[in-house]
Formats: C-alpha cells, sequence, structure tokens
C-alpha cells in the first residue's frame, strides 16, 4: 500500500513538472485566442470563446497557403533527394576501398567537424556569384548540400554491417551493379534510412537561417518560418496576428513528431552524438 | 582489365559524384573561400579589393575589443549553459527512465521545445517575457515581473541561457536515459540484495556506469554553447548595448552589418580553430566510449 501511494506521488510529480515545462507553449496556445487587452488583463485565464477568427483571418493575410506551398517544396525536393543521392553515395564508398574513396568520404564528411557558421558567410557570397540569391533553386541546392553530409555518414555505418555475401550471390547470378543496388541493397537499408528522411524533413521545416542567408527577404520564397520572423520579430509585435500564426507554423512539426517519435528521438540521440 | 577498370571507375562516379558535388558546394568550397578572403581588406560588394597579408588576423589579435567581448560573452555562456543543461536534464532523465506510461508521455513533453523551429521558440519567449511578464505583475504584483528583462544587459545573458536550456534539455534528457537504461539490472539488483539502499544504488552503481553519457553530453553541450549563434541571430541580435553578441554573431555581423569581409572571413577561421579543438576531443571521448561497449 505504502508503495502503491510513493509511485502515485512520484508520478504527480513528474506529470506537474512536464505541464510546468510547457507552459510556454499552453500560455501561447490559450492566449493566441484573446484580444490583445485579455491577454494582459487575464493571461492565465481560459479565452472566453475559441473563435477562429483570428487564425483565418491571419491565413488570409499573412499569405499562408504560399508560404507552406514554399516550405513543402522545399522540404520534399530536399528530403527526396537525400533519399536518393545519399544511400547511393554511402553504399559505393563503403564497398569501394580505395584510396580515392577514402578521399571522398573526406570530403563529405569534413563539413562534420566544422561549424557551419565558420562558411555560412562564404556561402551566401558563393551563391551570390552564381546569381541565386533570393530563388527557390538557390536554397534548395545549398539545403540538399548541407544535409548531406549526416546523412552519408550515418548510412555509410550502418552499410558496413550489411553482410556483402548477397550482393555477390546477385553478381554470380548475372545482375546488374545498378539492379544489386536498387534491389537488394537498398531495401536493406530502409531502417537507417527512415531516420535519416525523418531528421531531414524536420531539420528543412524548420529551418529559419538558411532561409534568411539565401532567400532573406524576398516573400516570393520565403518559407513558414521566415515570413513569421520577418513580420513579427519587430520591436512592437502585432500579438493578436503573431500568436495564431506561431501555433499554426508548430502544428505540422507537432503532429509529425507525435506519429514519428520513435525516430525522431532514436536518430537524433544516434545522429548528434557523432557530430 | 583496362576496360574493366573504367566501368568500375563510372560506377563509382555515378554513385558518388553528385553527393560529392552538393557537399563542395554547400561546404567544402565556401570553407576554402575563407581561406583566400581573409588575406584582403575588402567591403564584400566593390570591386576594390587590398591585399593585406596577415594584417585582418593581427587585428583581430591586437585591436578588436568587440570580437573579445563575443569571446568573454561566449566562454560565459558555455559555462552556465553546459552546467545548467546537464543537471536539469540528469535529473529529469533519472526521474523519467522508469517504464511507466507518466514518464514516457513526460519525455515526450521535455523533448517538444526540441523540435519547434526557433522562430517559434524566440517568438514564444519574446511574447513571454514582454506582455506575458507585464500581465503577471498586473496579476502579482511581484518587480520579478517588471524588470526589464530583455533591456538590460545584465539580465538578457540570462534570457538567452533561459531560451537556450528550455530548446535543449529534450535532447540531453533521451541521451541520459540511454546510459541509465542501459545499466545492467542483476548488477542493480544484487546490491540490493547485499542491503544498498536506493541512495548507495545511485551513487556507486548509476553514476559510476553513465559516466561515459556525461562526458559525451558536456562536450556536446561545450560544442553547442560555442557555437552559439541562432537564438542570438533570432532573438537578442546581440543587443542591448552588444551584451548578448556570441563570437559566431560577431563574425556575421562584421560581414553583413559592418561590411569588413576580409575581416570577417579571417575570424571564422580563428574561430573554426578553437571550435576544431573541442571537437577533437570529444570525438575522442566518444571513440574510447565505441571501444569500451
Amino acid at each position: 500500500m505504502k508503495q502503491l501511494r510513493k509511485i502515485n506521488l512520484l508520478a504527480v510529480i513528474v506529470f506537474v513538472c512536464s505541464i510546468f515545462w510547457l507552459m510556454p507553449l499552453i500560455l501561447i496556445f490559450i492566449n493566441s485566442f484573446k484580444p490583445y487587452n485579455d491577454m494582459l488583463q487575464h493571461f492565465l485565464a481560459l479565452p472566453k470563446s475559441w473563435s477562429l477568427d483570428m487564425y483565418i483571418e491571419t491565413w488570409t493575410k499573412f499569405g499562408f497557403p504560399m508560404l507552406i506551398k514554399n516550405t513543402l517544396l522545399y522540404t520534399v525536393v530536399t528530403v527526396l533527394a537525400i533519399a536518393l543521392l545519399a544511400p547511393m553515395a554511402a553504399y559505393k564508398l563503403a564497398r569501394t576501398k580505395t584510396k580515392f574513396s577514402i578521399l571522398c568520404f573526406g570530403i563529405i564528411i569534413m563539413p562534420m567537424m566544422v561549424p557551419f557558421q565558420s562558411y555560412m558567410i562564404t556561402l551566401t557570397r558563393l551563391v551570390a556569384n552564381l546569381n541565386m540569391i533570393g530563388t527557390r533553386r538557390g536554397l534548395i541546392l545549398v539545403n540538399i548540400g548541407l544535409c548531406m553530409p549526416l546523412a552519408v555518414y550515418m548510412i555509410h555505418g550502418f552499410v558496413k554491417n550489411v553482410p556483402i555475401e548477397l550482393e555477390e550471390c546477385a553478381r554470380i547470378d548475372g545482375a546488374s551493379p545498378l539492379r544489386i543496388y536498387f534491389n537488394i541493397v537498398l531495401p536493406l537499408l530502409k531502417p537507417i534510412l527512415t531516420t535519416v528522411v525523418v531528421l531531414d524533413t524536420l531539420a528543412t521545416w524548420n529551418d529559419i537561417i538558411t532561409n534568411q542567408l539565401i532567400v532573406g527577404g524576398n516573400a516570393k520564397a520565403m518559407n513558414i518560418q521566415n515570413a513569421l520572423y520577418m513580420q513579427f520579430s519587430a520591436q512592437t509585435a502585432d500579438w493578436e496576428h503573431a500568436l495564431p500564426g506561431i501555433v499554426m507554423s508548430m502544428i505540422p512539426s507537432l503532429v509529425f513528431f507525435v506519429a514519428m517519435q520513435k525516430h525522431i528521438v532514436g536518430g537524433v540521440t544516434a545522429g548528434a552524438v557523432k557530430g | 582489365m583496362n576496360k574493366k577498370k573504367w566501368k568500375d571507375f563510372f560506377l563509382f562516379a555515378l554513385f558518388v559524384f553528385p553527393a560529392v558535388a552538393f557537399v563542395l558546394f554547400a561546404t567544402d568550397v565556401p570553407f576554402m573561400m575563407n581561406l583566400y578572403y581573409s588575406v584582403f581588406d575588402w567591403n564584400g560588394i566593390g570591386k576594390s579589393m587590398t591585399f593585406v597579408g596577415l594584417g585582418n588576423f593581427v587585428k583581430i589579435f591586437t585591436n578588436d575589443t568587440l570580437f573579445w567581448k563575443g569571446v568573454k560573452f561566449t566562454l560565459k555562456f558555455a559555462v552556465f549553459y553546459v552546467i545548467i543543461v546537464n543537471i536539469i536534464s540528469l535529473v529529469v532523465a533519472l526521474i523519467m527512465s522508469k517504464e511507466r506510461k507518466s514518464s514516457s508521455i513526460g519525455r515526450a513533453f521535455y523533448y517538444v521545445p526540441y523540435i519547434i523551429s526557433l522562430t517559434a521558440i524566440s517568438l514564444i519567449w519574446k511574447f513571454i517575457f514582454g506582455a506575458g511578464f507585464e500581465a503577471l505583475y498586473n496579476i502579482t504584483g511581484w518587480e520579478f515581473f517588471n524588470w526589464s528583462w530583455v533591456g538590460t544587459p545584465k539580465l538578457a545573458f540570462w534570457v538567452v541561457v533561459i531560451m537556450a536550456v528550455w530548446q535543449n534539455v529534450g535532447f540531453y534528457m533521451v541521451n541520459y536515459i540511454a546510459g541509465i537504461i542501459a545499466v545492467p539490472k542483476d548488477l542493480i539488483e544484487a546490491a540490493k540484495i547485499d542491503g544498498a539502499n536506493n541512495f548507495q544504488v545511485f551513487l556507486k552503481i548509476t553514476v559510476p556506469m553513465i559516466m561515459p553519457a556525461v562526458s559525451i553530453c558536456m562536450l556536446t553541450a561545450l560544442t553547442f554553447a560555442f557555437k552559439l549563434f541562432d537564438i542570438i541571430m533570432v532573438f537578442t541580435k546581440g543587443g542591448p548595448a552588444n551584451s548578448t553578441v556570441s563570437v559566431a554573431y560577431n563574425i556575421y555581423k562584421e560581414a553583413f552589418v559592418n561590411n569588413k569581409y576580409g575581416l570577417a572571413t579571417a575570424k571564422s577561421l580563428v574561430f573554426v580553430f578553437f571550435v576544431l579543438i573541442v571537437t577533437a576531443i570529444q570525438l575522442k571521448v566518444t571513440k574510447s566510449r565505441e571501444v569500451e561497449a
């Protein structure tokens, strides 16, 4: 009996602490339904009505359909390119034991050692020299390049543990190298590939820094994070529109997190400790 | 034979070169460009570039108070961030490592700030420290809520620490939980049969067994702190009165605000050198753990 009470008490403490940790998010959510005066006067109270008017107004006033389209475009193209190219490179690099192969692997994982902040200025310069500042394709090319190192590194580590015998059998049976890769190797890489895809989806969807540097103030090519940042980070913020905007920008990440929790938590641990 | 060699190379190129090309474009080439620009005096826009040799580096080490102010801020941030984030996440991990339904939900709660975008995080805290604190002051009358948190240099430092900790605790917590779960159960049971109480078990078994996780989390936190940039760029912009300018943000400002492009790239190289030292230690520690495991 005493044991039971102790456990329950601990569970309650856990629960209270967790709620407290999420308090900022909860406050944002309940205040997003209030007019500004109510925010100041009834900050901790639930809103008087759960009307979606401000949400709808923010949606149209700040061009959310376009922003979501842009963000989706960046995320989908980046993730598809990574999912196609990273496993190909990682597989071939792991299976080829030449000096040139080691050099290529070095070139790909070098950025994991060097902080992004040390080459972001020159990266912006390079993109500007190619006349791609403010363009969608400039941002996509950069995003793919930035996501590639960790993806190749993680898959490379995985391929080393995939038995080579299967491939050799298929080769003896006369299958072409491309066929061996797509029909035999790629299906075996599915677990690590899922992790990579999930991590890069989150990273691209939430990206603000690269979008700021490459797209900057070009309203047509902004993603949702950059647009919200440009609109609302000024000194006097328009909270009546900002709060619904924040909530709407977070919903996709939160839904994605709930659906993919296992992959996200496991993947982040596996990837980040290494680099 | 020769034909086979060419075929092999062609296949290698087909598989590897696209990835290499993207990485070269987005990271390696820009990094190398640092070496080139760092020996010039250039505003980043005009055509006139003056060769100054190591002049930029000399300037950094002899005549650049803002840069060294940034170094001081970054080191101070690193000390507080590493300690606070590790203590909180270790405590949370110890509570949450028990297999029970409430703790798996609790873990998710702590993890949420890690997966939302920095824009949301910075706007959320802007709202809390601004309108939120104003409202709380009206309710409670506590002077604490009436302080100008974002506007005072001393308090702005803590705003940055609070945001960074809030955002990242979930990440370290997950790493600690992985370490705690890996502690062999039979070891704990044996100790309990021998009469050890919970506190002794924690001190004599859990703590030594999770030391690898502790060292890795500390070093990861340290590299994060050294590279501190995103929160500064999105939230404080280095203000008030340059009190929250981190090294990385100082470099960014030098290039894009002060238009001292050559100097900024030289600073980038100095910055890389310091971060590489920490990364090298980190890799060594991670490697040694892998051998053990």
